[in-house]
């Protein structure tokens, strides 16, 4: 008999930015439905995998990020497991657990759809690093609350494009992430993020593009269903043989362009691509490079 | 001599049973999206995700393509993985189009019926909303409660400690077809070793064993076992608190149900009842049988192992006293708690009766109080190596067969044997020697040999 | 542990300084309550240090000196003080590693009357991590037999002071002193080490196991570094945790430092082979220095060949909590109807902890997991309420 089993966690986070699948579905290239579906059908999957998968699902907007299962109240009380499922159709050969996953899904998506939003809050992005942050909170309460191991992952399905303004939040997600050793995977519908690209390959997750979306339930289920242990062993989704490459150059802070070679402030670690007198960010005054242009000796201290 | 085997307690897997059964059986078996899950999740770990991976594809895949889906370090897991889903007819080999190499495709059954459960697709089935709402509703408490106690009756049963008999006949022949308990001349039924290795099992493998010997047992009568098999299933995957109906069911399924109602896995007010509840542990049936420590702990843990070998046990159940002292002696009694210790004699007693040191620790970690799991690793090292040492303390002699050859007429012959046979042991004064079963017969032509020579 | 002001001239001319009556007896006659009390106030003084708008030294140049003399063999730390000391520098190490990925380590030990560098000041942590562990396990093997004679504090400063000497001026040079026996014998006078050191801006801190010197407090004072003396191992353990986050900078210098950011060429692309200047191995992939495309396994590393600091962008990132420190949440007392926990969901009952940008309440567990690891509020990435300018624009 083995000795101590490791449970596995996965969060799902489903990106539900109004304006980009508003015009996807205008332009017929998309439905959210039918992600929808590929995506209970996978959760289904998981959850037979092993009896004791635990799940959570939480739905990121423009402006809120919501649990679609677990159902949780506001008074934080989340329904045990075993209460049965609302069974409104009398004839209902599911079993109990998907039926209660599905239900809570499809019950907590469509009361989001209807709350709807504010002019305001109509944007490009959705806040995927608000929604990663309560992920990586929740699962740093499951870690406390079960006894054993805990494998868990966070499955970030990505519609919309990077906004610049959540880099520092998503760094520090990142950086907690490899602490509490979260593997990070991404799923991408639209364009290319150089943020989930990093966090895929700091914390040894998996980034892959989809086409269209056919073949969205395919990838999942091939890809994404494997634990993070058991991925060295496939050819195709263990990390060494992946040819691609994630670039980490910075990029300046004058011109956001990258950069190979740049010069950074010591007291605020701004880069810039060129000396100047003045660092913009903490207004300290620099003094003028050492006319050698590389020295061999280290530096003594001036006088 | 056969108190000094180890007559080890093999409780077959759900996988091993079903491999057993001939193909005809598991393709009808598979018709039912309760028992595709429940075989999936038998599966080894890499078979679940190859499986996934084609589940929704229509053409097959060639043995080449699928070996290529894992590294040459992964290789035997894969071989193995791939073995047994062949043996339990999960994939089926065909060939491909146009070529003749060998290639799988899941098995049309096994793929619907899987497909059927993910995507939650409805048959019309089987659920009490025509009989309304039951009157007496039980809550899940009172469930678990009645499960507990029909259970223990069974397990005091074997103990011998209860006479009032509440299980019936068959549940007793039962128990005497398993190899639980025998039947001893004069003193009726007691426990035998194989009993004493079960008791110690958690609750989920016993009912798992119990029920797996039953499936034997009714297979000797005759019933129908691919129903009785779909039902189990349906069992182990429904949800504790909804009943199920009984009307539309096999009359073998019926009387299944029954042998169930005795043992706890379900429970119905009244025998004519339309309707009944599973249990929780009709719903572990599947899931927690034979599985790791972590997942089996007792919620309702009593056992605190002290590092100073004393063993406290928050209980008032007679049952677990029994079970406790099998392998510890009884210090003190209180009224809600009884003080064992863990001794040399009290757990080499237990050694001789058959049980393994793992299954002394197996059961004290499984029953564990809430205090001690929080401990980390559960039980101390110190009390978990001695035990160890202990049991194998007994451990010390390996036997083997062999043949006695004495009463030589010459000492010349002894000693020509003796140089041929180095294998064998011998005793030069008394002029005998031993001799493996494999050597026996080398060394009897050798001497034949020998004889004819001189 | 207190301070005494400098103003008198001599001790007599001052008042009596009670110091005993700081510690309380409670009615059983211990102490214990009261110096927990002096230890958790200690705690919130830090805590509630306010750090923004505070220069930091974030390249960090960081000698750490072990006593490894008679009096570590001592046995009031398990299994005895040289071995618990090496067991809690590995945490340290990997700590500070974690919080300044661009600084560098250094070891220094000393005993019999000498002192020596055991491992070089470098970024490579695992090296460090390597030879703290041999160390400690050669300490348990021998019994401490090499733990002899008396520390040099002079030697090791001075022997700090010649490899920091060299350094630029925009990083910052600290040493960190574990001092468990009273005495040192040192060569010549140690005053002058000192004002050496204070000229130098080298910082020097003291962790004491035993008790306090007035030599190790005057040479904290003048560096302007830190002393402290332990009372368990786990005040111990806090004592060294306090040094792993960036100090307040001291020096005046800062210039632009000139860092390259290699990129990486993984081994299926590139295909060819060249040496790999850290390992001096021949592998396929690896990290090319923009300047002078000397090849290197991993960062950060400064390149031998141009001495170029090669560093990633995450690397610098790591470091961008300090300067916009997520500021305490105000506690508040559970009042009313029971509420969630707004990241996991937990029902709040004893205490509740308010963001006060977002104003949503957070769990005991959930405030210790964003302020110790996460350092972003998730309230406030969620309603987009910015108190960091927008950066690197990715």
């Amino acid at each position: 008999m083995a000795e101590e089993l490791e449970r596995q966690l996965l969060v799902v986070i489903f990106d539900v930015n109004p304006v980009w699948w508003g015009i996807k579905s205008l332009q017929g290239q998309a439905q959210i439905t039918k992600y929808l579906d590929c995506l209970r059908v996978f959760v289904n999957s998981y959850l037979l995998l092993h009896f004791d998968n635990h799940l959570a699902i939480i739905a990121s907007h423009s402006t809120k990020s919501v649990f679609l299962y677990p159902p949780m109240k506001e008074t934080g009380v989340i329904e045990p497991e075993e209460t049965a499922p609302t069974d409104k159709v009398g004839n209902d050969r599911r079993y109990g657990h998907f039926a209660r996953v599905d239900n809570t899904v499809t019950d907590k998506f469509k009361e989001l759809m209807r709350e709807g939003c504010e002019e305001s809050d109509i944007r490009r992005d959705s806040v995927i690093a608000g929604s990663m942050a309560t992920a990586l909170c929740c699962i740093h309460r499951m870690q406390n609350e079960l006894p054993g191991k805990l494998n868990s992952r966070i499955l970030v399905i990505k519609a919309a494009d990077d906004a610049a303004s959540q880099y520092m939040s998503f760094m520090n997600i990142i950086f907690a992430a490899q602490k509490e050793r979260v593997v990070i995977d991404a799923c991408i519908l639209g364009h290319n993020s150089g943020l989930l690209q990093q966090a895929c390959d700091m914390t040894n997750g998996l980034y892959l593009q989809i086409p269209n979306q056919d073949v969205f339930l395919q990838y999942l289920l091939t890809a994404f269903l494997t634990e993070a242990e058991l991925r060295k062993h496939s050819i195709v989704l263990s990390q060494s043989t992946r040819p691609r490459e994630v670039d980490y150059r910075a990029a300046c802070f004058c011109h956001r362009s990258l950069v190979d070679i740049g010069f950074v402030c010591s007291v605020c670690l701004s880069i810039f691509c060129q000396f100047s007198p003045i660092c913009s960010t903490c207004e300290t005054a620099f003094k003028p490079p050492p006319m050698a242009a590389k020295t061999r000796k280290k530096r003594k201290t001036p006088a | 001599m056969e108190h000094l085997q180890t007559l080890k307690l093999k409780c077959l897997s759900l996988q091993d049973y079903l491999k057993g059964l001939p193909p005809v059986i598991l393709d009808s078996l598979y018709d039912h999206p309760a028992t595709c899950m429940g075989v999936f999740r038998e599966l080894p770990e890499l078979a679940r995700y190859h499986t996934m991976r084609i589940l929704y594809v229509e053409q097959p895949i060639s043995k080449a393509a699928a070996a290529a889906w894992v590294k040459i370090a992964a290789k035997p897991d894969h071989e193995i993985a791939v073995k047994s889903m062949l043996d339990l007819r999960v994939w089926i080999e065909t060939s491909l189009q146009g070529s003749d190499s060998t290639a799988y495709t899941v098995n049309s059954v096994f793929r619907r019926n899987l497909q059927k459960a993910l995507v939650g697709e409805n048959d019309p089935v089987l659920s009490t909303s025509h009989l309304g709402s039951d009157k007496h509703a039980k809550n899940t408490e009172s469930l678990s409660n009645y499960a507990d106690e029909r259970w223990e009756a069974v397990l005091l049963h074997m103990v011998g400690s209860d006479n009032k008999s509440t299980i019936s006949q068959d549940l007793k022949e039962l128990m005497l077809q398993a190899g639980l308990m025998k039947q001893e001349h004069g003193t009726g039924k007691v426990i035998t070793a194989k009993g004493f290795q079960f008791l110690l099992l958690d609750n989920a493998t016993q009912v798992w064993y119990f029920v797996r010997e039953y499936l034997d047992w009714i297979r000797g009568r005759g019933m129908n076992l691919v129903q009785i098999l779909r039902f189990i299933f349906e069992l182990s995957f429904s949800t504790l608190g909804t009943d199920l109906p009984t009307d539309e069911r096999d009359e073998h399924v019926l009387t299944c149900l029954q042998h169930f109602r005795e043992m706890g896995i379900i429970m119905q007010r009244k025998r004519k009842s339309r309707r009944f509840y599973p249990t929780h542990l009709a719903v572990d049936l599947v899931n927690k049988a034979n599985k790791p420590v972590s997942t089996v702990v007792n919620k309702h843990g009593f056992i605190v192992a002290e590092t100073n070998f004393r063993v406290c046990a928050y209980t008032e159940s007679d049952l677990h006293y029994s079970i406790l002292s099998l392998f510890c002696e009884m210090e003190y009694r209180f009224p809600n708690m009884c003080v064992l210790r863990l001794t040399r004699e009290s757990v080499q007693r237990a050694v001789v009766n058959g049980i393994t040191a793992d299954q002394i620790l197996h059961y004290i970690k499984a029953n564990a109080h809430a205090e001690m799991l929080k401990d980390d690793p559960i039980l101390a090292p110190t009390v978990a190596d001695q035990i160890r040492l202990w049991a194998m303390e007994r451990d010390r002699l390996t036997y083997r067969d062999g043949v006695l050859y004495n009463q030589f007429l010459a000492q010349k012959d002894f000693e020509v044997l003796r140089n041929y046979a180095q294998w064998g042991c011998f005793g030069s004064v008394v002029r005998y020697m031993v001799v493996t079963m494999e050597g026996h017969d080398q060394v009897k032509r050798y001497w034949k040999k020998i004889k004819k020579e001189s | 542990m207190e301070d005494q002001s400098e103003d008198t001239a001599y001790r007599w001319e001052g008042d009596y300084e009670k110091t005993w009556e700081v510690l309380q007896e409670d009615e059983s006659g211990s102490i214990q309550a009261s110096i927990e009390a002096e230890i958790n106030k200690a705690k919130k003084r830090r805590l509630q240090q306010s750090r923004r708008n505070v220069r930091l030294g974030m390249m960090r140049h960081l000698y750490v000196v072990v006593d490894l003399s008679q009096a570590m063999c001592d046995q009031d730390l398990k299994p005895n003080r040289a071995v618990a000391v090496l067991k809690a520098l590995e945490i340290f190490a990997q700590n500070y590693a974690d919080q300044n990925p661009i600084s560098q380590l250094g070891f220094i030990s000393t005993s019999a009357k000498r002192s020596e560098v055991i491992s070089e000041m470098s970024g490579a942590f695992q090296r460090h991590l390597k030879v703290l562990q041999d160390l400690g396990a050669n300490i348990i093997t021998t019994n401490a037999k090499n733990c002899t004679g008396e520390p040099s504090l002079q030697n090791a400063l001075q022997l700090g002071a010649s490899s920091l000497k060299h350094m630029p001026s925009h990083t910052s040079k600290e040493m960190l002193i574990i001092m468990g026996s009273l005495t040192t014998c040192d060569p010549g006078c140690i005053q002058d080490t000192i004002s050496e050191l204070s000229k130098q801006s080298i910082r020097c801190s003291v962790i004491g196991l035993s008790a306090e010197v007035h030599i190790c407090k005057h040479l904290a004072k003048s560096t302007k570094g830190s002393y402290g003396v332990i009372i368990d191992e786990g005040h111990f353990a806090t004592l060294l945790n306090e040094h792993v986050p960036p100090p307040v900078e001291i020096s005046p210098e800062s210039s632009l430092i000139k860092m390259g950011f290699p990129h990486h060429v993984s081994p299926m692309e590139s295909g060819k082979i060249s040496l790999c200047m850290s390992r001096n191995k021949f592998t396929a992939g690896g990290y090319f220095c923009p300047q002078c495309q000397a090849k290197y396994s991993e960062l950060p590393v400064q390149c031998v060949i141009c001495s170029l600091t090669l560093v990633s962008a995450p690397h610098l990132a790591r470091s961008y909590h300090h300067f916009f420190p997520l500021p305490q949440f105000n506690e508040r007392k559970v009042s009313g109807p029971t509420k969630a926990c707004y990241a996991c969901y937990k029902p709040i009952t004893t205490a509740e902890y308010i963001c006060a940008k977002c104003k949503v309440q957070y769990c005991m567990d959930c405030n210790a997991f964003i302020h110790e690891i996460l350092h972003s509020c998730p309230g406030c990435d969620i309603s987009r309420t910015q108190f960091i300018p927008s950066s690197n624009g990715l």
